[in-house]
C-alpha cells in the first residue's frame, strides 16, 4: 500500500463513561470458584487456563483481591474439611492410604491454583502480607487435615505401630511410610518432630529399655552386643529408608543410651562372656564389636581400657611371680613375649590401632614386669641363649625382628643399669669362650643399645670386642716371632683390659709346668711391645683341650677348664691322691677346688676321675683316682662348663649390692650437677630432679638420694640455708 | 672438696652485761684478778687448766662437772680443746661475763643456762656443744656413745623424754656409728618442731635428715 492518501488519524476519547457492571466481581468468583471444584473433583482437563488466569488478574486488577482472596480460603476449606471427613471414613490399613492419594491430590490442585492465581500471588500478597497461595494451602491442609481430632492421634499411632511390626520382624510399606513422613516435614519445621519424632524416640526409647533388660538376662556378652549391633544397624536403615537424615543421630543416640550405657558395666563384667573372658580367649570379633559400639558412648572406651589394664597387670602379675615359671629364665621371657604379641594382636585387629589402648598396654607391661627384681637378669639370660644357640640359622630378618623384641622388653625395665652388669658378664662369657652364634647378630643388639641409651652404656662393651680383636691379633703376632713354638702346645691368650670386663677377683694357681713356661714367653714377649702395662693371669676364666689316654686303652680328647686341667695334670706323676696333696699341688682356692672335682669325679658320663669314698660331696678327705673305666661314646669330651646361668642366692644379693654401690657415685655426680647450675634448691625439688635424670638407668630411691644429699654435705660440697633448711646451697 | 672443718661457731655477743670500757686502770685490776683466779685451777707446766684443775673449779663453784652450765661456760670462752682452758679462754670468759672474782662467778655460771635461753643464743651453743667434742683435726662426726651423753646434757633439761627415747633409738639402731654437724643440728629443731605425740606433723619427704626418718619409724612402730 502506497502512502498516497495521507489521512491524519484522530482518535477520539471515550464519548461515554465506562460503567463496571456491580456483580462483576461476584460473577468472576463464581467462575473461578466453580473451576476449584473441577480441579479437586479431578475435572480440570475441560477449563481453559488462559480464561481462569484473566478473570482471577481482573479480579486483583480492579481491586477485588481481597474478594478473591477470602473466596480462596473458604472454598479451600471447605474441600478440605470434605476430604478430611473421607480420611477418617477409612478403615485400617486404607488410612493410611487415604491420606497419600489426598494428599497427592491436594498438592496437584493447589499447584494449578496457585498457576492460576499467580498475579495475585505476585502483587497483592505481597503487598497486603499475606501468606502466600502455596504456603496457605499447605497450612490448611495442616489444620484442616492432620490437626484435626480424628485424625491426628490416629496418624500417629499408626505410624507408630507400623515401626513396631517392623521391629519385631514384620514386613511394612516403606514406601507408603516414606510418603506420610515427607508430608509431614513439607508441612512446616516443626510438624514433623511435633507430630512424629519426638513420640517415635519416646517410644523408642521404652521399647529397647524393654528389650535390652530382656536380653542382658538371657544372653551372654558376646550375644548380646550382636543383637544391639543388629538393632542399631537396623535403625540407621530405617531413618535411610522413610524418616527424615537428621532424626538419625537422635534415634541411634536413643539405642546407644539404652542397649549401651545403661548396661556397660554388667557386660563388661559378665561372669565367663565378658571383656576379660573376650580378651583370654581371643575372641577378635567380639572384641571388635563391642570396642565399635562402645566408643559411641561417653566412657565407653575409657572403660574398656580401664579393664584391659588391671587385667594385664593382674595376670603379668602373677606370671612375674609364679615360681615355676621363674625356674627357666628363657621360657620366662618367652611367655612375656607371648603376652605382648597377643595384646598386640588384639589391639590391631579388634581396637582398632587405638592409640591409647597402646599406651594402657605398655605402662601394664612396665608395672609388672619391674615388679620382680629378677626381670633384668632373665631378660639378659634370654638374649644369651639366643645368641648362643638361638638364632643358629635364622634369616637376617628374623634375627632383627628377635632383637627389636628384646628392646622391647629392655624399654620396660626401669633397673637398666642391673641389666647392663649381666649383660656384660654374659657377654664376657659368651666372647671367651667363643661361643656367640653370629657376630653380626651381637653388633646389631650393641648398636640397638647404643641408641637407646647412649654412647656411655655401651663403650666398655665395646671394648670387649676390641680386646678380642686385638688379642687375635696379638697372638698371631706370638707366634710367628716364635715359630720353634709350633710343635708345644698352642696357647690362646685373649688380654682383658681391666675397665672393660666384669671383675672377678682371681687367685693365682700352680700352672702345669708346660703351660707355665708357655705363659711366661707369652708374657715378655707383650710386655716387650706393651711397655707400662701389668697382666694378671685369670685362670678362673680359661680353658684347655687335652689328650688323655685311660687305663683300658680310651683315648679322648677332654675340654676343660683351666683349673679341671691343672687337676688333671698333677695325675700325669700319681696314680692315687688326696684332696689335700691335689690341693697343696695345684693351690686352687678350696671352693673353686672342691666344684672342679666334683665336675671331673661326681657328674655322671664326664667321671674322668674316681672317687674314695663314693660320697655324693667333695670332702677334705678323700682321696681321688683316675677312672681308668671311663667310657664315652665321643672322643672329644666337654667337662667345663663356663656357660651362663641364672644366679644362685648369694651371687644374685652380691649383684645387686655391687648394683646399689655403683648408684651412689651416679646419684652423687647428678646431685652435684645440679646444684652447680641451679646454686640454690629445695629438697623436694633436687629430688625430682635427681630422680629424672637417673630415669634412663634405674630408678632412684628417695631416701637413698637423701642419704646421699647428707653425704656430700658432710663432705662440705652442700650446705643447708640458715633460714630455711628445706633449702641447700652449692659449695664452690 | 675436702676443706678444713670450721671448728668455730660464729663469735657473737653473750652475755656482755658491761658494754662500756672499763678505765684502764680497773681492767688492770680486773684482769690480774681474773688471771690470779686463773692460776688457782691452772697447771703451770702447761699454763692451762686441765682436767684436774677443773673438777676442783666445779666443786668450788658447786656445779657437777657433767652439768650443762660447765659446757657453757665453756663456750662463753670459746675453748678449743675439751678439758682444757687456756689462759686467754679464761680471760675471755670471764671478761664475757663480767666478773672476777670466784664468787661472782659463782652466781654468773649458777644462773648461766637461763642466761643463754633468754638471750637467745642457745644454737649457737648447741652447735659449739658439738663441735667441742671433735678430737681429731680432720674428725667430722662424733660417736654415738658420747653423742647420747651430749644430748642428755644439752637438750636433757629442755626435753626430757624425747631425749631418753632419741638415745633409746640411737643405742638400739646399728645403722649409723656416729653422728655428724648437720644431724646434730637437726635434733633440737625436730624436738622443737615435732610433737612426739602425734608424729603426723612429720612428713618424711623434708629435708629432715635419714637417721630422723628412721627415727620417727622406729618410734610409730612402737606405738
Amino acid at each position: 500500500m502506497s502512502n498516497q492518501k495521507k489521512r491524519n488519524f484522530q482518535i477520539e476519547a471515550f464519548k461515554h463513561r465506562v460503567v463496571m457492571d456491580p456483580k462483576y466481581a461476584d460473577k468472576t468468583w463464581n467462575i473461578l470458584e466453580h473451576a476449584i471444584h473441577e480441579i479437586y473433583n479431578h475435572n480440570a482437563s475441560g477449563l481453559s487456563f488462559e480464561e481462569l488466569y484473566r478473570n482471577a488478574y481482573n479480579m486483583v486488577l480492579h481491586k477485588f483481591g481481597e474478594r478473591l482472596y477470602s473466596g480462596l480460603v473458604t472454598t479451600m476449606t471447605a474441600h478440605l474439611k470434605d476430604i478430611a471427613n473421607s480420611v477418617e471414613t477409612a478403615q485400617g490399613e486404607s488410612f493410611l492410604e487415604e491420606i497419600n492419594r489426598k494428599w497427592n491430590d491436594h498438592n496437584r490442585a493447589l499447584q494449578m491454583i496457585r498457576d492460576i492465581l499467580m498475579y495475585m500471588d505476585r502483587t497483592y500478597i505481597p503487598s497486603t502480607h499475606k501468606t502466600p497461595v502455596h504456603e496457605l494451602g499447605l497450612n490448611l491442609w495442616r489444620e484442616n487435615v492432620i490437626y484435626s481430632s480424628q485424625i491426628r492421634t490416629r496418624l500417629l499411632t499408626i505410624l507408630l505401630d507400623f515401626v513396631q511390626r517392623e521391629r519385631t520382624g514384620e514386613v511394612i510399606d516403606r514406601g507408603l511410610t516414606r510418603n506420610i513422613i515427607k508430608m509431614l516435614l513439607d508441612l512446616g519445621p516443626s510438624v514433623y518432630a511435633q507430630e512424629f519424632e519426638g513420640p517415635f524416640l519416646r517410644v523408642s526409647a521404652e521399647f529397647y529399655s524393654v528389650e535390652s533388660q530382656k536380653f542382658i538376662e538371657c544372653c551372654d556378652c558376646g550375644e548380646y552386643l550382636k543383637k544391639a549391633e543388629k538393632r542399631l544397624n537396623e535403625e540407621i536403615d530405617r531413618v535411610n529408608h522413610y524418616l527424615d537424615s537428621r532424626t538419625e543421630k537422635k534415634i541411634t543416640n536413643v539405642v546407644e543410651k539404652e542397649m549401651i550405657e545403661d548396661h556397660m558395666l554388667r557386660l563388661i563384667n559378665m561372669e565367663n562372656s565378658g571383656l576379660v573372658n573376650m580378651l583370654c580367649d581371643d575372641k577378635y570379633e567380639d572384641l571388635g564389636r563391642m570396642y565399635n559400639l562402645f566408643r559411641r558412648v561417653t566412657d565407653g572406651l575409657s572403660k574398656i581400657r580401664e579393664v584391659m589394664t588391671s587385667h594385664i597387670r593382674e595376670s603379668g602379675k602373677v606370671l612375674v611371680t609364679d615360681p615355676e615359671r621363674l625356674k627357666d629364665p628363657v621360657e620366662f621371657v618367652n611367655r612375656l613375649l607371648d603376652e605382648k604379641d597377643k595384646y598386640d594382636k588384639i589391639i590391631n585387629l579388634a581396637f582398632n590401632n587405638d592409640k591409647s589402648f597402646q599406651n594402657a598396654l605398655n605402662s601394664s607391661f612396665e608395672y609388672f614386669i619391674n615388679l620382680n627384681q629378677r626381670s633384668p637378669e632373665y631378660i639378659s639370660l634370654f638374649v644369651d641363649d639366643k645368641l648362643r644357640k638361638g638364632l643358629k640359622g635364622v634369616s637376617e630378618d628374623d634375627v632383627e625382628i628377635t632383637l627389636d623384641k628384646v628392646m622391647m622388653l629392655f624399654r620396660y625395665l626401669q633397673e637398666k643399669d642391673v641389666f647392663e652388669k649381666y649383660y656384660k658378664q654374659h657377654l664376657a662369657k659368651r666372647l671367651l669362650s667363643g661361643k656367640t652364634v653370629s657376630d653380626d647378630a651381637e653388633r646389631s643388639l650393641l648398636v640397638k643399645l647404643k641408641t637407646e641409651c647412649g654412647y656411655q652404656f655401651t663403650s666398655k662393651l665395646e671394648g670387649m670386642f676390641m680386646d678380642m680383636k686385638t688379642s687375635e691379633d696379638t697372638m698371631q703376632g706370638f707366634y710367628s716371632s716364635h715359630p720353634e713354638l709350633g710343635d708345644g702346645p698352642t696357647l690362646t691368650v685373649q688380654v682383658l683390659t681391666t675397665g672393660s670386663w666384669p671383675t672377678q677377683p682371681s687367685a693365682p694357681c700352680n700352672l702345669p709346668a708346660e703351660v707355665s713356661t708357655l705363659c711366661e714367653k707369652f708374657r715378655s714377649y707383650y710386655l716387650g711391645t706393651h711397655t707400662g702395662r701389668r697382666l694378671s693371669w685369670q685362670t678362673n676364666m680359661g680353658s684347655a683341650d687335652i689328650k688323655a689316654n685311660f687305663g683300658k686303652g680310651q683315648k679322648h680328647e677332654l675340654n676343660v677348664s683351666t683349673y679341671q686341667m691343672c687337676v688333671l695334670m698333677v695325675f700325669n706323676d700319681a696314680d692315687r691322691l688326696s684332696y689335700k696333696e691335689i690341693e697343696q699341688a695345684t693351690q686352687i682356692p678350696a671352693s673353686d677346688l672342691k666344684r672342679c672335682l666334683q665336675s671331673l669325679a661326681l657328674v655322671k658320663g664326664r667321671n674322668v676321675l674316681r672317687k674314695e669314698p663314693m660320697s655324693k660331696d667333695v670332702a677334705e678327705d678323700d682321696s681321688f683316682f683316675v677312672n681308668d673305666k671311663f667310657s664315652s661314646k665321643l672322643y672329644k669330651v666337654k667337662i667345663g662348663t663356663i656357660v651362663a646361668q641364672k644366679e644362685s642366692e648369694p651371687e644374685k644379693l652380691e649383684t645387686r649390692q655391687r648394683v646399689e654401690e655403683d648408684r651412689k657415685p651416679q646419684i652423687e655426680a647428678a646431685i652435684v650437677r645440679i646444684m652447680k647450675s641451679r646454686k640454690c634448691l629445695d629438697h623436694n625439688n633436687l629430688v625430682a630432679e635427681v630422680t629424672k635424670q637417673l630415669q634412663t638407668r634405674f630408678l632412684a630411691n628417695p631416701t637413698e638420694v637423701k642419704k646421699r644429699i647428707e653425704s656430700l654435705i658432710e663432705r662440705e660440697f652442700l650446705e643447708r640455708d640458715e633460714s630455711d633448711r628445706k633449702f641447700y646451697r652449692y659449695l664452690a | 672438696m675436702p676443706r678444713p672443718s670450721k671448728r668455730k661457731a660464729a663469735p657473737s655477743a653473750v652475755v656482755d652485761l658491761s658494754a662500756t670500757p672499763a678505765p684502764k686502770k680497773s681492767r688492770t685490776k680486773q684482769t690480774n684478778k681474773a688471771d690470779r683466779l686463773f692460776d688457782k685451777y691452772a697447771n703451770k707446766s702447761i699454763d692451762s687448766i686441765d682436767p684436774a684443775g677443773i673438777e676442783l673449779l666445779c666443786s668450788d663453784l658447786r656445779v657437777p662437772h657433767t652439768d650443762i652450765k660447765i659446757l657453757m661456760l665453756a663456750w662463753t670462752m670459746r675453748s678449743e680443746k675439751q678439758g682444757y682452758f687456756s689462759k686467754d679462754e679464761w680471760r675471755r670468759g670471764l671478761k664475757c661475763l663480767g666478773v672476777d672474782t670466784l664468787p661472782k662467778l659463782k652466781k654468773a655460771v649458777i644462773g648461766l643456762d637461763k642466761e643463754v635461753m633468754k638471750s637467745g643464743c642457745f644454737e649457737d651453743f648447741y652447735k659449739f656443744a658439738f663441735q667441742y667434742c671433735l678430737m681429731e683435726a680432720k674428725q667430722r662426726s662424733v660417736d654415738i656413745e658420747t653423742i647420747c651423753e651430749l644430748l642428755n646434757i644439752v637438750l636433757g633439761p629442755q626435753f626430757p623424754t624425747q631425749v631418753n627415747l632419741l638415745m633409746e633409738y640411737l643405742k638400739t639402731q646399728s645403722d649409723y656409728r656416729a653422728i655428724n654437724l648437720d644431724q646434730w643440728g637437726s635434733f633440737y629443731r625436730f624436738f622443737r618442731e615435732v610433737r612426739f605425740s602425734d608424729l603426723k606433723s612429720y612428713d618424711s619427704s623434708q629435708a629432715w635428715p635419714v637417721v630422723l626418718d628412721s627415727f620417727v619409724d622406729w618410734l610409730r612402730e612402737r606405738k
